[in-house]
């Protein structure tokens, strides 16, 4: 009986299969590329590329997390909280950080795609022109870019240039610190070589002149200061770029392409926003810029008691008196904010651009360069140059006598850094590679009460083993027992 | 609406008239009345087909058994019901007949719905479970599914929202798939596929549900999930029949009781904000009035108008008492060479949320040809129209409002907290704003339709072979007005999808019997399927709109980054098998293979094997129990089987290349990058399942007892398993992972009473079933942490898939004295919960988290009691849920944050201050403070039930008032949906069964998950069932 049911089913088979069959079982994907399909031609590869700039444009915009709360210029709001947020605000982090696993996560998922666009370089053959190498420039600049974030936030980590399986994957120890800056200063070196200067590249893409900048910044965390003088004056010297005259200029979606511009991450109001802005905008929001705010975070008193009068970043970076738009005509409330992101915009989608790096920073790269390999006039002229912008003048220019000592030109820096850099995302790291932050960070001002004459204090823990934070546990659970070393400090 | 009822009323009476005209008889034909009762109980049999015999003239008997024809004094009644032995009675000249009807062999003889054919319910190996639509239509519900609930043994039926039209989630013996779906598959008369919004109650027949893997395996590909077979009316031989069901009732929804408004509302808004401000700076004096001082901040004042409000609970305010409506006709009949039945059915059911409705519009068609001796063909088409307003918000959005803010100002604009004070208040818009704004619409247009052809080959041996399809085509068109959003920007898209699935199946059968008590029978099939969809979304650009007159997109600018269209398509290739062989029908033996091949897996793995064993012994055909009057009927049974899944999308074995945009010069363009990793091996998820079971009847069958046990392993999972991010991605989908459900089933029906007058039968069913997660390819446990609410559901070798994981709270610290007496994480205040410190080692770690229960329920019971007295009847369907908690994150809405509504019930009992330390539990609950209380058993709350499903009382009237117009039965019934529910103390929700993010679907998934699940709703409808 059996056979019988067997041979039935064979001549159901035998009927239906011969046309059927494969045309149902192996069927072509009509709306999606796959990687077998891909990477054929010049324009797809530029597509590819474009696939990077995207990775780090949404990462770009909740950097501050990592990059500027932990230090003393912002704290987290209780109004929207964020997971891992507070920890990182109050120096607790510890493994399971949900910022921290985000951000490492992102950063690999970008240095893929980098990877991919470099493994594939060859397979187009209609490049015209400079393209092939504007591709290998531009993939090389963002992978370095992202390294240089990795390692600057966890130390070494695994160094990923190709593609890798699984098994591969879970089997890769840490770089240390060194090799990974080796990768990121060959890759910048290559950029420098291959990329063209700005104006032959878009807008909101990277250049010759963001290569040598960045390479130069590379060098100062290396504090391999003659590398640095030499490539931070080719970039202070060679590419045209210039500080605008207002600095409230450099915070306007209609002016944000401008002369001080050497790398932004573009974004485009509505259609391809960044919630940046809103971010930082208290919850009931702000009149003329926005209906309501997120208020993730808010300035803190440390840094906003330390600009002076006179200084034309103070308006444009922290505003003191808050006007909401549902009361505009009441009088203004003490609620400072950070304003350096605040321009009309759509809720939670401002199409203002966020700068990774921009001319004020390399002249302070290049003072801190020159001071470092002897060039103390040099060092002195740079940093005058952002403080004579600030100030509308030189009535605030420090002299000789004012950085008499290395500690001295490191206070004055810093602290030029800080007033000019604020939540630009640096300024936790200007603490940890100058080891600032043991002292700076045992206490944060916070909610300053104008009829008090006092702010808020908290006291805060900052420990030596906090120059680099814990690798996420739920990335080091993915590697094969013993492979992935938790950073000191941090072990359970 | 109510003179739109009998308006509709009075419509089918005179269609009645004239639908109804006699045909001539024979001229001593006269009318003959009578009843037609079950041999052993006694008990009226509804539905039961009387043929005056060699004629086409008949009919059919009424709920409560009766039935007039007419028939000469001479002719023979020929009587048949399903699974009763059909019998002719001669009238010999009676005016009124009783008919008593033996079921036929035995009692449970009834037939069963399998895949691919019918079979004896004795004669079943495997458990399958059914239920017949005798007044499950006229449960007032807007989806089918509502009729269900209770009333299937191992068949979860939960609503998770409540809005008009939601489709609810349905399980069969649990959830054991994390990335590739637990729906069961709907078979439609035959067509796998559908879903069960697309029928109407009206024209099912019965339901069955194939829950062990033996007997759903012959779906193999499709099955792991359960099958659900339904069954729709047909038409039998005779005159023309017509039935009309209509009910119009009105719903109103469970509310709270308990918001705070004046006064009250205003001194707990004031201890909010000194408890605010001592959290901040412990050295805040409080006693510095709260408002119009500098010296208090002004995050932490409390602004008058608090207090001098128009006192409106949001909650009432958004809801509404709302009409609901259903009316089916239709109309059956044919001769012995062709049988018809057609429908049609109009729903419309108003939301109890203000601005939700769902109509739904069916009509049905079977019909079935006999067009010569050995081939007979048929075609069916069901096609349905359905439309829906809903919200897209939960209902914490609205409720969540303080009472201080009015409905609408005298100038027609929606005030907002924020318009009340620029203070720490919410800024959302008005929730009449948003209600009477938002205009989202969804539309299906769907049609399940299927023609065959039928020969018989010889005897015993036939071929059916069918084509069939499922199309439907979904429709969301959205607008929001400008002042429904806080931003002002209107705001629209326009999406459509739609799915054809063509199937064409071919079906060998043999039956055949041997000498010596052989039974025989056999299919072999093949069947060929292949679905094509297509989405097309498009997107306004935010405040594009030129007006706010025109909804539809050519009034807006279209947004170039969102919009777009994608086809996509699989296929599957099917052959399959089933023998089944009994010997004197007391030994039972079936056996199936069924194997797939998909279009979705990796060219390595394409095809599955999915084979099936059943056995089953009737003991009490032995002759040892002969003799054991007690017993009447014992049958024991075992299984065993693989069933697969597939229900990932499509492709997703490729390495896919998606968008990833940027906007180099101020552009957005669409860059590249790999989506998803390339995995040349996916393949099927399988489920290899074992089930025993016994089946008892007792004293003559009026105790009936259906036992399983069940255990299931699905393995191979598809499942997104964490990689190093260093490959690119951090899951990859995989066939990694083991989960398995056991479980028991009871299944018991009595009839308690049989009295002429009075019966009483009752069916009680209990379900139990345990989840457990048993190999995630290596690692222990997998845990994901929801960011906002710092809650963890995880994954974990030898617990329930998606148990809740946090920190378990063992009382408040209740004043700084009281800070170091337990170990705290750090910024630990007074008012904060205690954690206990799980590990001991003096630390709150994360290593402290703990399970803190599961959103599955641990048992659920369901029980429908039958009551009929002289012309009365009387159905109750209850149903119970144990075990099951709920993550009731909702209630954070209601405890003071941002100064919005408050439950006295939830605020009353918080830590307030060192002097008011509230219940012990409850923590001082702020944003401030979210993740403490959201991160820990705080909201996690018991989420059991009794439900009181469904009342329906009905009374038959005497036939002889209508029999002038032609009438055959009628029958009047009030039926109530969800009338009563309780819950445990201490539940907070809306819904017992409510959760906003769904249920599994994928690793990250939140079940159980509440930030507002809207009310359920009560209906009290009153409804009409006539045949003519």
């Amino acid at each position: 009986m059996k056979r019988i049911f067997f041979s039935l089913q064979a001549l159901a088979i035998l009927i239906g299969a011969a046309g059927c069959h494969d045309a149902l079982l192996n069927m072509k994907p009509e709306s999606i590329l796959t990687t077998t399909n891909y990477f054929r031609s010049s324009s797809e590869m530029n597509k590819a590329v474009i696939g990077i700039y995207s990775n780090l444009q949404a990462r770009r915009m909740t950097d501050y997390i990592i990059m500027d709360a932990p230090s003393d210029n912002l704290y987290m709001s209780t109004n929207t909280p964020i997971a891992g947020a507070v920890d990182l605000d109050g120096l607790t982090m510890n493994t399971e950080n949900n910022v921290l696993g985000n951000f490492w996560e992102s950063n690999y998922a970008g240095i893929y795609r980098a990877n991919q666009v470099l493994l594939n370089i060859d397979k187009p053959k209609d490049y015209a022109g400079n393209a092939k190498n504007q591709y290998i420039g531009e993939a090389k600049f963002l992978r370095a870019l992202l390294y240089f974030d990795m390692v600057r936030t966890f130390g070494g980590v695994p160094l990923v240039t190709a593609q890798v399986s699984i098994e591969e994957a879970r089997a890769q120890r840490r770089a240390s610190v060194d090799e990974v800056y080796n990768l990121i200063i060959a890759d910048l070196k290559d950029a420098v070589e291959k990329l063209p200067p700005a104006a032959n590249m878009e807008k909101g893409r990277t250049s010759k002149g963001a290569a040598t900048a960045l390479l130069g910044k590379v060098y100062i965390y290396r504090k391999d200061y003659n590398n640095a003088k030499e490539v931070l004056n080719k970039a202070v010297n060679d590419f045209g770029y210039n500080l605008v005259p207002n600095f409230a200029t450099l915070w306007d979606p209609a002016t944000e392409d401008n002369s001080e511009t050497v790398f932004a991450v573009k974004y485009v109001e509505s259609v391809n926003g960044q919630t940046l802005s809103t971010a930082f905008i208290p919850n009931g929001g702000v009149y003329g810029i926005v209906e309501r705010g997120v208020e993730t975070a808010l300035p803190s008193w440390s840094l906003n008691k330390r600009y002076v009068a006179g200084d034309t970043r103070k308006a444009k970076t922290i505003t003191d008196w808050l006007v909401t738009p549902t009361a505009p005509n009441d009088p203004p409330t003490f609620y400072p904010y950070v304003s350096k992101y605040a321009n009309k915009h759509l809720y939670n989608t401002s199409g203002l651009d966020l700068p990774v790096m921009r001319f004020a920073e390399v002249l302070l790269l290049q003072s801190e360069a020159l001071y470092h390999s002897g060039d103390k006039g040099g060092a002195l002229t740079a940093l005058n140059r952002v403080r004579e912008r600030a100030f509308a003048g030189t009535s605030h220019n420090y002299t000789a006598t004012d950085i008499a000592n290395a500690n001295d030109f490191l206070d004055k820096l810093l602290l030029e850094r800080q007033l000019e850099l604020a939540f630009e995302g640096d300024r936790w790291y200007d603490l940890v590679r100058t080891g600032k932050y043991l002292t700076v960070m045992t206490q944060e001002e916070r909610l300053y009460v104008p009829a008090n004459n006092a702010a808020e204090t908290v006291t805060l823990s900052p420990q030596s083993y906090m120059t680099v934070f814990p690798i996420p546990q739920r990335q080091a659970d993915q590697y094969d027992p013993g492979v992935m070393d938790q950073n000191e400090g941090y072990k359970k | 609406m109510k003179g739109r009822h009998l308006y509709l009323f009075g419509l089918l009476v005179a269609l009645a008239g004239i639908c109804s005209t006699r045909p001539a008889y024979a001229q001593d034909a006269h009318e003959i009345k009578g009843i037609v009762v079950d041999s052993i109980g006694q008990t009226p049999l509804p539905g039961v087909t009387i043929v005056v015999k060699g004629t086409s003239n008949g009919a059919a008997t009424a709920p409560t058994g009766e039935f007039s024809i007419r028939a000469a004094s001479n002719a023979v009644l020929v009587v048949s019901y399903i699974g009763y032995d059909r019998t002719e009675v001669p009238v010999g000249g009676r005016t009124n007949i009783r008919i008593t009807l033996s079921q036929s062999k035995t009692m449970l003889n009834e037939t069963v719905v399998i895949g691919y054919g019918a079979m004896k319910k004795s004669s079943v190996t495997a458990a399958v479970t059914k239920v017949e639509n005798t007044i499950l239509d006229q449960v007032p519900a807007g989806r089918p599914e509502a009729a269900l609930v209770g009333r299937l043994a191992g068949v979860n039926i939960s609503q998770n929202r409540a809005q008009p039209g939601q489709a609810p989630t349905i399980r069969i013996r649990g959830a054991s798939s994390i990335d590739a779906g637990n729906e069961p598959l709907v078979v439609i008369d035959g067509v796998p596929g559908g879903n069960l919004g697309m029928i109407n109650m009206n024209d099912v027949q019965s339901i069955e549900v194939l829950k062990d893997a033996s007997s759903a395996a012959i779906y193999g590909s499709r099955a792991a999930g359960g099958v659900i077979i339904v069954t729709m009316k047909k038409g039998s031989a005779g005159k023309t029949r017509f039935n009309f069901n209509g009910f119009a009732g009105i719903s109103k929804s469970r509310l709270h009781d308990d918001w705070m408004t004046g006064q009250e509302y205003y001194d707990y808004a004031v201890k909010f904000q000194n408890r605010e401000w001592r959290w901040a700076n412990p050295n805040a004096d409080i006693s510095i009035p709260v408002w119009g001082d500098a010296r208090r901040p002004a995050t932490y004042q409390v602004n008058p108008v608090l207090n001098n409000g128009a006192n409106v609970i949001w909650q009432d305010e958004v809801m509404q008492t709302a009409p609901m409506q259903s009316y089916n006709i239709s109309a059956s009949g044919g001769t012995e060479k062709m049988t018809y039945y057609v429908s049609g059915t109009y729903k419309d059911e108003i939301g109890t949320m203000k601005n939700t409705w769902f109509k739904s519009y069916g009509v049905r068609a079977n019909v079935d040809v006999k067009a010569s001796k050995a081939v007979s063909i048929g075609f069916m088409l069901n096609p349905s129209y359905s439309k829906r307003r809903m919200t897209d918000r939960v209902m914490s959005d609205f409720a969540k409002i303080p009472s201080f803010v009015e409905v609408q100002r005298p100038d027609g604009t929606y005030p907002r907290p924020k318009d009340y004070w620029g203070g720490p208040v919410s800024s959302q818009t008005s929730p009449s704003a948003i209600l009477n704004g938002t205009y989202s619409y969804g539309a299906t247009f769907s049609n399940v339709g299927e023609a065959y052809l039928k020969v018989d080959l010889a005897k015993g041996l036939s071929l059916r072979s069918s084509v069939g399809s499922t199309i439907a085509y979904n429709n969301s068109d959205f607008f929001q007005t400008s002042y429904a959003l806080s931003n002002f920007q209107n705001n629209g898209n326009d999406i459509s999808t739609s799915n054809i699935n063509m199937l064409n199946e071919n079906v060998l059968s043999y039956n055949t019997s041997f000498r010596g008590g052989h039974d025989l029978s056999a299919i072999a099939g093949a069947s060929y399927q292949k679905n094509r969809s297509k989405g097309s979304y498009m997107y306004a650009v935010p405040n594009s709109f030129v007006n706010e007159t025109i909804h539809t997109l050519n009034n807006a600018v279209i947004d170039p980054t969102k919009s777009y269209t994608a086809n996509s398509a699989w296929g599957l290739v099917s052959y399959f098998s089933r023998v089944h062989y009994g010997y004197k029908e007391k030994y039972l033996l079936s056996a199936s293979i069924r194997t797939d091949g998909s279009s979705r897996f990796g060219a390595n793995n394409k095809w599955g094997y999915f084979p099936s064993a059943s056995v089953a012994w009737r003991i009490k055909q032995e002759d040892f129990m002969k003799d054991l009057h007690v017993v009447s009927d014992l049958k024991v049974r075992g299984s065993w089987g693989i069933t697969g899944n597939f229900n990932i999308g499509d492709f997703q074995y490729l390495g896919q290349i998606k968008d990833a945009i940027y906007s180099p010069n101020n552009t957005p363009i669409k860059g590249q990058a790999q989506s998803n990793f390339e995995n040349n091996d996916l393949g099927w998820e399988k489920t290899r399942g074992w089930d025993v079971g016994i089946e008892i009847g007792l004293l003559k069958n009026r105790i009936q007892i259906v036992a399983d046990y069940y255990s299931k392993r699905t393995y191979d999972l598809l499942y997104q398993v964490t990689v190093p991010a260093s490959t690119g991605f951090v899951s990859g989908l995989s066939n990694i992972g083991d989960v398995s459900n056991r479980g028991f089933e009871i299944e018991l029906t009595t009839r308690n009473i049989l009295q002429p007058d009075f019966t009483w039968q009752t069916n009680f069913n209990l379900a139990m079933n345990k989840n457990r997660v048993e190999d995630l390819g290596g690692v222990k446990e997998r845990i994901s942490t929801d960011g906002t609410t710092q809650m963890s559901w995880i994954l974990r070798v030898g617990e329930p898939m998606f148990s809740y994981y946090g920190y378990r709270t063992i009382g408040v610290f209740n004043d700084a004295a009281s800070l170091g007496k337990y170990p705290s994480l750090a910024g630990t205040k007074p008012g904060n919960p205690i954690f206990e410190d799980t590990n001991g080692d003096g630390f709150i770690t994360p290593a402290d988290k703990q399970l803190l229960g599961n959103f599955q329920p641990k048992a659920i019971l369901g029980m429908v009691n039958n009551f009929t007295y002289r012309n009365f009847d009387l159905s109750i369907a209850m149903q119970a849920s144990l075990g099951a908690k709920m993550f009731t994150y909702e209630n954070q809405f209601y405890q003071g944050a941002l100064l919005g509504a408050m439950r006295r019930s939830i605020v009353a009992n918080q830590w307030w201050s060192d002097s008011e330390t509230g219940d012990g539990r409850m923590p001082g609950s702020a944003l401030s403070t979210l993740t403490r209380q959201s991160g820990s058993d705080i909201y996690i709350e018991d989420a059991s039930f009794l439900a009181v499903r469904n009342i329906n009382l009905g009374y038959t009237l005497p036939d002889a008032a209508f029999k002038r117009l032609g009438i055959n039965s009628f029958r009047a019934y009030l039926s109530a949906g969800n009338p009563f529910i309780f819950t445990k103390k201490g539940f907070h929700g809306y819904n017992p069964e409510g959760s906003t993010l769904g249920e599994i679907g994928g690793v990250n998934s939140r079940p159980g998950y509440n930030s507002g699940s809207e009310p359920i709703s009560r209906v009290y409808a009153i409804g009409f069932n006539f045949n003519f």
